[in-house]
């Protein structure tokens, strides 16, 4: 239905053109996707912000008791600290592998994405279950530990915070490999060629251009893996002990052991303001640095 | 995953390969398939037990997966749901992947803010959203109740795909298409969608992996009726850590490689 306008235009037929507008016929094909977010996604969290203020009539009582509970502080204390430690561990170890990739040809590249793909693609209980075997009493860093050096590893390696970091290490990586790698490789070789030729060591090379063009991709893989890990359910519940229990976690025992749906939705609420809050601030850096 | 216009003479001499580097990123590449590659030899021990090297060949775990009553009503529940969950984030996601590359419209910013708000909020607060809201709608627990929640969850990974297959198209051919006389409409279904066949092809693999592995909506979601396959894993891993688990694991570590091996490959054709 696209019409030719010619000449001069009476007003009334000018809203009407508007309307048959090829722009404007095309943004109702956003009507299905509107119509299920806002039915299935946009009332349920209503609804949790509803219930956090809701017991027998409004109240804040939901978020006193939390704010007043030790449980939740030390909850919260962790949940933060394995977010920054895993995310920060996963980008170190993300990184090199992304300038690793960048670096390789294209059919090099494809396998090596296939390295990377996978785990990503790979259910989180597979990753689960094998980490119990590897990590586990008679799993295979034990017994290579005990075969090779006859040492005995004293303490556990799962069902604890090691467990967890493994875990959530090894979710993250990928996150951050594909937006470090993509950056990488739409940097323009050029730049670094210049930089060699006008007498910059390879060192140089790399910290004083690749680095610091890659640095909103680091931004951007670290607001990734902050949002991810915040909320992370089954990690810690699989892998970690009784003193890794994550806010996820709490919410769920809120939900289905204590049915307090009151407390549940504030702890929700909760979690929403503080990964909102970190990605914001993520923002504001990665801007800071454009500018 | 990425190309460059520039992707073939990059080995120059300036990016030649450190020592270092390779053995840091063999080191993290191991880890990364560590857990893939433990679980295929295990599934095929003769024991019951779990231990790693296993002991023994046999197709035994597998035979005990096939033939438990719980674990295949799970896997077609988990079917049954990721099929629907895919029809229904595609025939959302796509149209609006359309609309958010080709409107100029104002709005169209804040559409895409919108339907990207699926991977923005933490899943945990999206689902027990989805456990208030279908209790008193009455669903709770029921198949529908699963695909709607894993449909809105797959939307956003549906309109990534979809956009960057869009990308590739030359609109010209629409603005050819309806110079001709085709509608908006016609030009998106005998046009566009032709077109960007692989993509949406992409999109809908990917989108059924991701309903079919997911824990945290079907952890809330789902009843002893309508339990998922990762339902029953969780519960597996949590109260007794089966051997079982290690057939059914290879099984799926086999559809995870099929299904990016062939997403990889349709998106590359189009690129």
């Amino acid at each position: 239905m696209s019409r030719t306008l010619t000449g001069p235009v009476p007003a009334s037929t000018l809203w009407q053109a508007k309307r048959a507008s090829p722009d404007y016929q095309k943004a109702w094909f956003s009507a299905p996707a509107i119509l299920l977010i806002a039915a299935v996604f946009v009332i349920p969290l209503a609804i949790v912000l509803l219930q956090s203020l809701y017991r027998e009539g409004f109240t804040l009582q939901g978020y006193e008791q939390i704010l007043g509970s030790t449980l939740f502080w030390r909850i919260l204390r962790t949940t933060l600290e394995i977010t920054l430690e895993a995310s920060l561990i996963s980008l170190l170890l993300g990184y090199p592998v992304a300038y690793f990739i960048s670096q390789l040809n294209r059919t090099q590249r494809a396998i090596a994405m296939i390295f990377v793909l996978l785990p990503f693609w790979t259910s989180i209980l597979v990753k689960s279950f094998a980490f119990i075997v590897i990590l586990g009493e008679q799993g295979i860093v034990k017994n290579l530990l005990r075969q090779l050096l006859s040492y005995e590893l004293s303490g556990s390696m799962v069902f604890n915070r090691i467990g967890v970091m493994v875990g959530m290490v090894h979710f993250l990586i990928p996150f951050c490999v594909f937006p470090i790698l993509n950056n990488l490789l739409a940097q323009p070789p050029e730049l670094r060629r210049a930089a060699l030729i006008m007498g910059a060591s390879r060192r140089q090379v790399f910290f004083r251009v690749t680095f610091l063009l890659s640095i909103p991709a680091i931004v951007a893989a670290a607001a990734m893996t902050v949002v991810l890990s915040i909320g992370v359910f089954v990690t810690p519940a699989l892998l970690g002990g009784r003193r890794d229990m994550m806010v996820a976690n709490l919410i769920d025992y809120y939900t289905r052991e204590a049915l307090d749906w009151n407390m549940a939705a504030a702890l929700s609420i909760m979690l929403l303001a503080v990964s909102g809050a970190l990605i914001w601030v993520l923002s504001r850096v990665d801007n800071a640095d454009r500018h | 995953m990425s190309t460059t216009p520039t992707g073939t003479r990059r080995a120059t001499i300036i990016d030649r390969i450190s020592l270092p580097l390779k053995i840091v990123a063999g080191l993290v590449f191991a880890f990364l398939v560590a857990p893939s590659l433990v679980v295929i030899p295990m599934s095929f021990s003769d024991s019951r037990e779990i231990m790693f090297p296993p002991r023994g060949f046999s197709w035994m775990l597998y035979r005990e997966y096939f033939a438990g009553p719980e674990w295949v009503a799970s896997t077609i529940e988990s079917t049954v749901v990721a099929t629907g969950a895919t029809a229904l984030s595609l025939a959302a996601g796509v149209p609006v992947a359309y609309a958010l590359v080709r409107s100029r419209l104002f709005g169209m910013a804040i559409v895409r803010v919108f339907v990207m708000m699926p991977i923005l909020v933490p899943t945990i607060v999206f689902a027990l959203g989805l456990y208030i809201y279908f209790a008193r709608l009455g669903i709770s627990g029921s198949t529908l109740s699963l695909i709607l929640g894993h449909a809105v969850h797959n939307v956003p990974f549906v309109v990534l795909v979809v956009i960057a297959g869009l990308r590739q198209v030359n609109p010209n051919i629409e603005v050819a298409a309806q110079v001709l006389g085709a509608s908006v409409l016609r030009t998106f279904f005998s046009v566009v969608l032709p077109m960007i066949a692989s993509s949406i092809l992409a999109a809908g693999l990917f989108s059924f992996l991701i309903s079919f592995d997911e824990v945290v909506i079907a952890w809330f979601l789902s009843s002893p009726r309508t339990m998922t396959l990762p339902i029953k894993m969780y519960s597996s891993i949590q109260w007794e850590v089966s051997a079982v688990l290690s057939a059914i694991s290879t099984l799926l570590t086999l559809l995870s490689l099929v299904i990016c091996v062939v997403g990889v490959a349709l998106r590359e054709k189009e690129a």
